[in-house]
């Protein structure tokens, strides 16, 4: 007999992780209907230049560079946290732009262009930072291991898992809570309305785009530790994620944690049994539930059916 | 935006002036290649591809069911082909009719679960089981050899009745691939203009009306699905030829998305042609760019974002656009018609 709790703990704070990067996938597909492939590849440029911030390594040599590497490794830590998911923003901003002629055109032309972007960007990632895999520095706070019952856990699986319900619930009081938050939603709901009461839709999927991905960018420095770093990270998060909004519902807030939670279970417990397989249970239980249910867990009827 | 029915053909015509054309550069290519510097097992990987896009394109272009996960057919056909050598018999129909059949099964059990869905989901659950072939061509070690691909494939050689012909070589096969070619365009070329085609297309207009008027949809979609699962397996049991070997990388997401590409590029929305055109396109431009610099898929990927940008029908659109601008240049007819994207 295995014991199964150490997998359904690892199980639970993956799907926790995954929750945070489906979060800004959601919310991009709820708001402009787009299906954002290149959203893993944002969660890699917000990882990358976190570990740029934290090795410093554009400038090594110089003097900056040395004084750069004298703070202290939490600080920088902190800064990384910080700069990775505004400029993963930035790029995001950069896509909707490339992204306004497809509006209007069927949600394929969205899906392809992104799927170009994430192919760009992967090239990109070879180029500036090479193609091998890398690691992230950790504070030696949330770095280590603790025994608990007799069993080992790492102490970053739990930061990062707490950091994701933290950031979770702060982005469901964001949505709830403020009236931009309202704006989204009413965005995602009727955005023909949203314009005639005098918002700007322009900006408002500017900026719904650049925090989608600044969390997807925030879910890159937080994962990458647990996930590995490499230029294909993009394309291997953004299946995942996009299963997850499926399950769950595509535009549902609550249906992509559900589904994130799922997803992460079904990983961790079959990697009790049978390690080798334990992506594929994620395919499978996508499979199980459409079946079922052809819109997900939570979903609700939408433009991208058609 | 102009549509794949709007382009005016001879329906019911079994040869049209482009195949003679495409005919004729596959009898040449052998020799045309090498001419400008590119070199000749080129000409098989082109020849393999186009047949693969052209049968992707009867469900991606003109039913409009975006699959995402089609590698994983054309790697079910180069499996079962280097299998049904090994352990059943060295012989070339026998692993061709096993390929097809192999990739058409796959492909009836997947469409039986897909055709009922549309749009997206349609899209993600290609994904899902084009994953799940993938990972278990990855992981079933002992029949397919993992990561490290299915080794030493024969190339059975042909045989008709008494006549025989061996296809070890390029050039051989080159011709053996491209004679396969001509009949799938042509088979292609049929469907697509008959009753059975005219149903996909107005399918992809519109599914609840075609349903209305009484099609059963889910039946075509199923039934292209298949069809178009079984060309896929054609193309994978002679891309194992060529090869000599079966890998699964073909099974990828990142090969599946390729396809979706080149037909985009080639302009598959909007013409028949256009997965040829996005085929041809995309192994000269990974030639001639991936000579040129180790990035070519950075400037392969922005030329095709521009195009989703600017030109969403593709390099066929492209070209149709210039030839009926041209009587236009005549002072005395009318004004160009319009052919720029809505």
């Amino acid at each position: 007999m295995i014991d199964l709790l150490p997998h359904i703990i690892n199980g639970l704070t993956l799907g926790l992780l995954f929750a945070l990067i489906a979060l800004g996938f959601t919310l991009i597909v709820g708001v402009m209907e787009v299906i954002n492939l290149a959203h893993g590849s944002l969660f890699a440029i917000g990882a990358y230049f976190a570990l740029t911030v934290i090795a410093g390594s554009w400038f090594a040599g110089t003097p900056f560079g040395a004084w750069w590497l004298s703070l202290p490794l939490g600080l920088r830590y902190v800064l990384a946290l910080a700069l990775g998911p505004a400029l993963a923003g930035l790029a995001g901003m950069l896509l909707e732009l490339c992204l306004r002629p497809t509006y209007g055109k069927p949600p394929l032309y969205g899906l392809l262009l992104t799927f170009g972007a994430a192919l760009v960007i992967e090239e990109l990632i070879r180029l500036v930072w090479g193609t091998g895999e890398q690691n992230l520095a950790l504070p030696q706070a949330i770095n280590g291991a603790f025994l608990l019952n007799g069993m080992i856990f790492s102490t970053y699986r739990f930061f990062a898992a707490g950091f994701s319900i933290a950031a979770i619930i702060a982005v469901w009081l964001f949505l709830e809570r403020t009236s931009a938050g309202a704006v989204i939603k009413a965005g995602a709901h009727d955005s023909e309305m949203v314009r005639a009461l005098g918002y700007d839709l322009a900006r408002l999927r500017l900026v719904v785009f650049g925090f989608g991905a600044a969390l997807a960018g925030l879910a890159g420095v937080v994962m990458v530790p647990i996930w590995g770093l490499r230029p294909h990270v993009g394309v291997d998060i953004v299946i995942p994620a996009f299963l997850i909004i499926v399950i769950g519902g595509v535009g549902s807030f609550w249906g992509a944690v559900i589904a994130a939670l799922l997803v992460g279970l079904a990983i961790g417990i079959t990697g009790a049994y049978a390690a080798a397989w334990s992506t594929m249970s994620m395919y499978l239980l996508l499979i199980a539930i459409l079946g079922f249910r052809s819109r997900g867990l939570l979903g609700r009827k939408s433009a991208l059916e058609n | 935006m102009i549509s794949l029915s709007d382009i005016p053909a001879r329906p019911s015509a079994w040869i049209t002036p482009p195949m003679i054309v495409l005919a004729l550069l596959l009898l040449a290519a052998p020799d045309l290649l090498p001419a400008v510097g590119l070199y000749q097992y080129l000409g098989i990987e082109i020849a393999i591809w186009i047949g693969f896009a052209l049968g992707f394109n009867l469900l991606f272009g003109y039913t409009g069911l975006h699959s995402f996960g089609h590698g994983a057919y054309l790697g079910i056909g180069a499996y079962a082909f280097g299998l049904f050598q090994h352990h059943v018999a060295v012989s070339l129909w026998g692993g061709l009719l096993a390929a097809v059949l192999a990739a058409g099964v796959a492909g009836a059990l997947v469409g039986a679960f897909l055709s009922h869905r549309r749009g997206i989901y349609y899209a993600l659950l290609t994904i899902g089981f084009g994953q799940i072939f993938w990972f278990l061509a990855m992981k079933l070690h002992r029949v397919t050899g993992g990561e490290d691909g299915l080794l030493g494939i024969p190339r059975p050689p042909l045989t008709l009745g008494p006549w025989q012909l061996a296809l070890t070589d390029n050039r051989t096969l080159f011709y053996f691939a491209a004679a396969l070619l001509m009949i799938v365009v042509v088979l292609c070329w049929r469907l697509a203009n008959s009753p059975f085609g005219r149903v996909l297309q107005a399918i992809r207009q519109h599914e609840t009306r075609a349903r209305f008027v009484g099609y059963e949809v889910w039946r075509f979609k199923w039934a292209v699905f298949t069809l178009s699962a079984m060309l896929a397996g054609l193309a994978g049991s002679l891309l194992a030829m060529a090869q000599q070997s079966a890998y699964p990388d073909v099974m990828s997401l990142h090969q599946s998305g390729l396809i979706v590409m080149m037909v985009l590029v080639g302009g598959g929305l909007v013409s028949f042609w256009g997965p040829v055109l996005g085929v041809v396109f995309y192994f000269v431009a990974r030639d001639v760019l991936g000579g040129l610099t180790e990035t070519w898929l950075l400037w392969y990927g922005l030329i095709f974002m521009a195009m989703v940008m600017l030109r969403p029908e593709g390099l066929a659109g492209m070209l149709h656009g210039l030839l009926r601008r041209r009587p236009a240049l005549k002072p005395t007819t009318a004004p160009a018609p319009a052919t720029e994207a809505a």
